[in-house]
C-alpha cells in the first residue's frame, strides 16, 4: 500500500522540524515549554457546522483535538473529520510554500518561490488582465470560510462584480423557496419534533451537525417518528420508522398529495392559516387534482400510506416537520419542490413553535471602520438579474456563469482567483470546467492542499491551516446562536500565510493597500466590542465560544401584527413575488422520465468522513474508503454481466469514468449511486489520486429554473463492464 | 469508599457508523493505520426492499475474568484494580497467546514495537478525570463509561431502565461491555 501508514514517530519528526523552521524565521510567539500540556480553544474548519474544539498542545505539537463542551451548537462532540483535522497540519502532502507553474498546465512542474515573487507575479498578471479586459475580466471564486470576507473584499476593491460562491452548487433552491414563502430561512427544531419527514437529506450519514445529534436522540430515546424517502437504503433509512424507496424526481408528487389530504380532510391549522398565511383558497383549489391515487402512480408509494402519513403528520403538528435538509438541488423544478415543503410546514402551523420551524436568531457584531471602495461598474457575467431575477445576487449562478465565460458573452473573463474552492469537482460536467480553466489567461489558487483545481493553476498561494491561524470572529446563527473564535494554536509549520496576509500582499501590489490597512487582531477587537461581556475578545480567546444566556427562543414572530418580509407581509402560500416574476405561484408537478432500458439514473451523495471533495486524501479518513464504488442492484448487474468488484465504465452525455462495482440490495434497480469526491486528477494527492471515479466527470450540467442551483440528479448513465 | 470498577454501556441503536470514535482513538493513542483499538461492527441483511442494517461499536470488553491475562506467560497482560485490562509493553514478548485467547479479537500485534496492543479505556484520560476519547467525541453519545459498582451511577441507571446483553457470556470471561437492547 502507499504511504498512508507513515509511522507516527516520523510524522512527529517532520512536524518538529517544521516548528523549528518556523521559529527561526521569527513568527512571534515562543514555542511552548517542553513537557507542558495545555489546551487552546478554537473552531473546527472541516465542515460548515464549525464545532468548537480544544486543541491539546504539548512540546509545540498538537496532540489531539477534543470537543469543547461549552458550545451548545456542537453538543460536546467532534466527528471523524473533526478529529482528523489534525492531519491537515501534519500531512506531508500539504502545501508548504508558494509556487509558480514551470511546465504546461496540469503537467505538475512547479517552481518554489518566495511570497514576494508569488505576489509580484500574481499582481502583474491581474493588472495585465485589468488593462486588457477591465476589472470584470477577473473572476473571484470562494467558498464559505470565516476569512472569505477578505478575499471577497479584494475582488470588489479590484473592481470586479464577478464573485461566485458555493450556494448555487448547494442550497440556493432551498434558501430561495423558504425566503419566498416566509421572508427568511428558518432552522428546524428536530430536538423537540415528534414527527419528521425527510427526503434524501441523509442526516445520519452524510453530515454530522446538531440536527443529526438531535434527531438520533429524539428518534431513539423520545420515540420521534421518522419517515424517510430515498432511492437508497442509507444509514438514515435504517434508523427510520418507515422508509420509502421513492421514485427519483417525484418528491413533489408526494408532498402535493399530502397537501391534498390535509386540506381535503380539514386537518390544517385553521387559526394559524387565517392569522398568518396568504393565498390558502388558491392553494386548496390548486392541490385538488393531486390525489393520493395519482401520487402513487408517480412516486410508487401506496396511496393508503400517503394518507396515513398526512394524517399522522397533521396529528403531530405543530411538533411535526418536513425537514428541508442540507442538500443540493436535484431536478430543474427543485425550487418548486422546496416551496411545496415550505407550504406543507406552514399550513400545519409549525412556524416558530417548539418542535417546528424557528426563524434564526442572530447576534450583532461590531464592525471595523474601513475605507470604502467604489462599487464595481460592470454587470455580472452570469447575467443573474436576467436569468434568475429572484436569486441571491452576490453568490452568483455558477453553471450559467461557466456557460457565459466559455462563450465570451456578454464579455470575456480571462483571470480566475480561487479561494479554497475546487470547481473541478464541485461543478457537474468536469470537461466543461476544464475548458473554462484552459481559456483563462491566468489562474491563481489559495488552498492548503493541491486540489484538482489547484493542480491546473498557474500560481499557488498556500494558506496556513485552520490550526495555524486566527480568523475573523463569526456568529453561528440558529435557534440558539453562538459567537465563535478560531485562533492560532501553533505557529505555521511552513511558509504559509493566513488569508488576510495573502490579500494584503496582493493589495499592496495592486495599489489597494488603503482598504486593507488593519490586522486580524484589530478586526476581531472591533467585532467583539458589541458583545455583552467585560473583556469580550479575551473571553473568546479563553473559551473559544460565547453563548448568550437564555437558551433557545420560540414564538417571537407569533403575533398577528408581525410583518413577514414578503410582498403581502404574510406567509405566502400563494406567492405574489413568483407570480410577478412569471413563475408558477403555486408548485406545479413535472414528472421525470424513467430511464430507458439499458440506462440508470445516477444519484450522488456524501459520507460524513468527507467534506465534499476536500478531505478524501486525509490519511485517517482515506483509510475508511480508499475508493468509491458504483452501487448497483444485483438484478440490474446480472443482466449487464457485472459481478461485484468488477471494473465498470459509467458514461453519460458529458464523459465517462471507471470505477469498481458494488453489488448491493440497498439501491433501487433503476438507479446507480457513487460517492462524491473521488477520481482525483492531482498527482500531489498521492493517496486519493486516480482512486475511484469522479461524479463531476459524468454529471450533466442542468439547473433549477428559478434559483439557478445546479440540478444533480438529471443525468442518465450507461454502465458496462470493462 | 468502594473500589471502582470501570465498564461501558453501549446503546448501539444510536450508532450511525460515523467512525468518530475510531479516529479519536487513533489520534489519542497514536494507533498506526492498519490497526484499530475500536471499530464498528456492521450487519446488512435482507433483499430489496425489505432491508435491515445495524451498527455496533466494538473494543476490548475489559472482562472481569479476562482470558488474555490468564494465558500471558510473562504477566505483561494484567488487570488494574479498577478493572481496566492493560498490556505492559516492557514485559510483552510478542508471543500473541493473548490475541488467540481474546474472544472479541480486541488485540493486535504492533510490528514496529514487537508487542501486543489494545484498548486501555484511555486510562491516562480516566486518571486525569476525563472520559475515554471514544466516549467523549461520539456525536450521538452511544457509549457511557463509568463505575459499574456505583448503585447510583450512570451505568446502573441505564441498566435498570433497559434490557441489555453481553457478548459471548459462555466464555466465562464476564465481559464488561453491556449492550442495551
Amino acid at each position: 500500500m502507499p504511504d498512508f501508514s507513515i509511522p507516527r514517530r516520523r510524522f512527529i519528526q517532520i512536524a518538529a522540524a517544521g516548528t523549528a523552521a518556523a521559529t527561526q524565521i521569527g513568527c512571534g510567539r515562543k514555542p511552548s515549554t517542553v513537557g507542558h500540556r495545555f489546551e487552546i480553544p478554537t473552531t473546527c474548519e472541516l465542515c460548515p457546522n464549525k464545532c468548537s474544539v480544544l486543541a491539546v498542545v504539548q512540546d509545540g505539537l498538537i496532540r489531539k483535538l477534543n470537543p469543547n463542551p461549552e458550545n451548545p451548537k456542537s453538543r460536546g462532540m467532534l466527528c471523524a473529520r473533526g478529529n482528523a483535522g489534525l492531519l491537515q497540519v501534519y500531512d506531508p502532502q500539504r502545501l508548504r510554500q508558494p509556487m509558480i507553474r514551470a511546465g504546461a498546465r496540469g503537467e505538475g512542474k512547479w517552481r518554489m518561490v518566495s511570497w514576494d515573487e508569488a505576489f509580484d507575479y500574481t499582481a502583474r498578471k491581474l493588472s495585465a488582465i485589468k488593462e486588457k479586459y477591465g476589472p470584470q475580466g477577473v473572476l473571484w471564486s470562494s467558498t464559505e470560510a470565516f476569512a472569505e470576507v477578505f478575499f471577497q473584499n479584494l475582488g470588489q476593491a479590484f473592481g470586479s462584480p464577478n464573485s461566485v460562491r458555493h450556494p448555487s452548487l448547494c442550497l440556493a433552491s432551498v434558501n430561495l423557496a423558504y425566503s419566498v414563502t416566509f421572508g427568511t430561512v428558518p432552522s428546524f427544531d428536530l430536538l423537540n419534533a415528534n414527527y419528521v419527514i425527510m427526503a434524501g437529506a441523509n442526516r445520519f450519514e452524510s453530515f454530522i451537525t446538531p440536527d443529526t445529534m438531535d434527531l438520533i436522540d429524539s428518534a431513539m430515546n423520545r420515540k420521534t417518528r421518522l419517515v424517510y424517502l430515498d432511492p437508497r437504503f442509507t444509514v438514515t433509512a435504517s434508523k427510520a420508522d418507515r422508509w420509502y424507496p421513492i421514485k427519483p424526481g417525484s418528491d413533489l408528487a408526494f408532498i402535493l398529495a399530502m397537501l391534498h389530504v390535509i386540506i381535503g380532510e380539514q386537518r390544517h391549522d385553521k387559526d394559524f392559516v387565517a392569522a398568518y398565511c396568504h393565498g390558502f383558497d388558491e392553494l386548496a383549489g390548486h392541490v385538488k387534482p393531486y390525489t393520493p391515487e395519482w401520487s402513487e402512480k408517480e412516486t410508487g408509494i401506496p396511496a393508503a400510506e400517503i394518507v396515513r402519513i398526512a394524517r399522522e403528520f397533521s396529528d403531530a403538528a405543530p411538533r411535526a416537520l418536513f425537514y428541508a435538509g442540507r442538500r443540493s438541488s436535484w431536478y430543474q423544478n427543485d425550487f418548486q419542490m422546496r416551496r411545496a415543503q415550505a407550504i406543507l410546514n406552514a399550513i400545519v402551523g409549525n412556524w416558530d413553535r417548539q418542535g417546528g420551524m424557528v426563524p434564526n436568531t442572530k447576534i450583532a457584531l461590531g464592525e471595523l471602520l474601513i475605507l470604502p471602495w467604489d462599487d464595481p461598474q460592470a454587470p455580472r457575467v452570469d447575467e443573474i438579474e436576467k436569468h434568475f431575477p429572484l436569486a441571491a445576487k452576490g453568490d452568483g449562478a455558477y453553471l450559467k456563469l461557466r456557460e457565459n465565460v466559455l462563450s465570451g458573452s456578454p464579455y470575456p473573463v480571462k483571470g480566475w482567483m480561487i479561494f479554497k474552492q475546487d470547481p473541478m469537482n464541485a461543478l457537474p460536467d468536469q470537461a466543461k470546467t476544464m475548458r473554462m480553466l484552459e481559456q483563462m489567461e491566468f489562474v491563481a489558487a489559495i488552498d492548503i492542499q493541491m486540489s484538482d483545481t489547484a493542480w491546473y493553476a498557474d500560481v499557488l498561494l498556500p494558506e496556513s491551516t485552520y490550526l495555524e491561524r486566527t480568523d475573523p470572529i463569526e456568529v453561528l446563527s440558529g435557534i440558539w446562536p453562538v459567537v465563535v473564535l478560531r485562533q492560532r494554536v501553533i505557529q505555521p509549520l511552513y511558509d504559509t500565510k493566513p488569508c488576510l496576509e495573502i490579500v494584503q500582499g496582493l493589495a499592496r501590489r495592486l495599489g489597494l493597500s488603503q482598504y486593507f490597512d488593519y490586522t486580524i487582531e484589530q478586526w476581531n477587537e472591533a467585532a467583539a466590542k458589541e458583545l455583552p461581556l467585560e473583556m469580550p475578545l479575551d473571553y473568546l480567546k479563553k473559551h473559544g465560544v460565547f453563548t448568550p444566556p437564555g437558551g433557545p427562543k420560540y414564538g417571537t414572530t407569533l403575533n398577528p401584527d408581525h410583518h413577514f418580509v414578503t410582498k403581502s407581509g404574510k406567509i405566502e402560500l400563494f406567492s405574489e413575488r413568483l407570480q410577478e416574476a412569471g413563475y408558477d405561484p403555486l408548485p406545479v408537478y413535472q414528472p421525470q422520465p424513467e430511464p430507458p432500458p439499458g440506462k440508470f439514473r445516477l444519484v450522488v451523495g456524501r459520507k460524513a468522513f468527507y467534506t465534499h471533495a476536500s478531505s478524501t486524501n486525509n490519511p485517517w479518513l482515506f483509510d475508511f474508503a480508499p475508493e468509491n464504488r458504483l452501487w448497483i442492484s444485483p438484478r440490474a448487474a446480472e443482466s449487464a454481466g457485472i459481478a461485484d468488484a468488477d471494473t465498470v465504465e459509467v458514461s453519460s452525455g458529458t464523459g465517462q469514468v471507471h470505477l469498481r462495482a458494488r453489488l448491493t440490495q440497498e439501491i433501487r434497480p433503476d438507479c446507480v449511486f457513487m460517492l462524491h469526491g473521488f477520481g482525483k486528477r492531482s498527482h500531489w494527492l498521492k493517496r486519493a489520486y486516480n482512486r475511484g471515479g469522479s461524479d463531476a466527470a459524468v454529471l450533466e450540467a442542468a439547473w433549477d429554473k428559478v434559483s439557478g442551483n445546479a440540478a444533480m440528479h438529471e443525468t442518465l448513465v450507461r454502465v458496462r463492464k470493462v | 469508599m468502594h473500589d471502582k470498577r470501570y465498564a461501558l454501556v453501549i446503546d448501539s441503536r444510536k450508532c450511525i457508523n460515523c467512525k468518530a470514535c475510531v479516529v479519536a482513538c487513533r489520534a489519542e493513542n497514536q494507533v498506526p493505520l492498519g490497526h484499530s483499538r475500536d471499530w464498528i461492527g456492521e450487519e446488512h441483511r435482507g433483499t430489496w426492499p425489505r432491508l435491515l442494517a445495524a451498527f455496533e461499536p466494538e473494543q476490548c470488553h475489559h472482562c472481569a475474568n479476562p482470558s488474555c491475562v490468564r494465558v500471558c506467560p510473562t504477566g505483561a497482560s494484567f488487570q488494574r484494580d479498577d478493572g481496566i485490562v492493560m498490556v505492559n509493553e516492557q514485559d510483552c514478548i510478542g508471543c500473541r497467546y493473548c490475541m488467540v485467547a481474546c474472544p472479541y479479537n480486541a488485540r493486535f500485534f504492533r510490528e514496529d514495537k514487537g508487542v501486543v496492543e489494545k484498548c486501555t479505556l484511555c486510562k491516562h484520560r480516566i486518571d486525569r478525570g476525563e472520559l475515554p476519547a471514544c466516549v467523549e467525541t461520539c456525536p450521538s453519545k452511544v457509549r457511557a463509561c463509568g463505575d459499574i459498582t456505583d448503585p447510583d451511577g450512570k451505568l446502573q441507571q441505564l441498566l435498570a431502565t433497559r434490557e441489555y446483553r453481553v457478548k459471548k457470556p459462555q466464555t466465562g470471561n464476564s465481559p464488561q461491555i453491556y449492550y442495551l437492547l
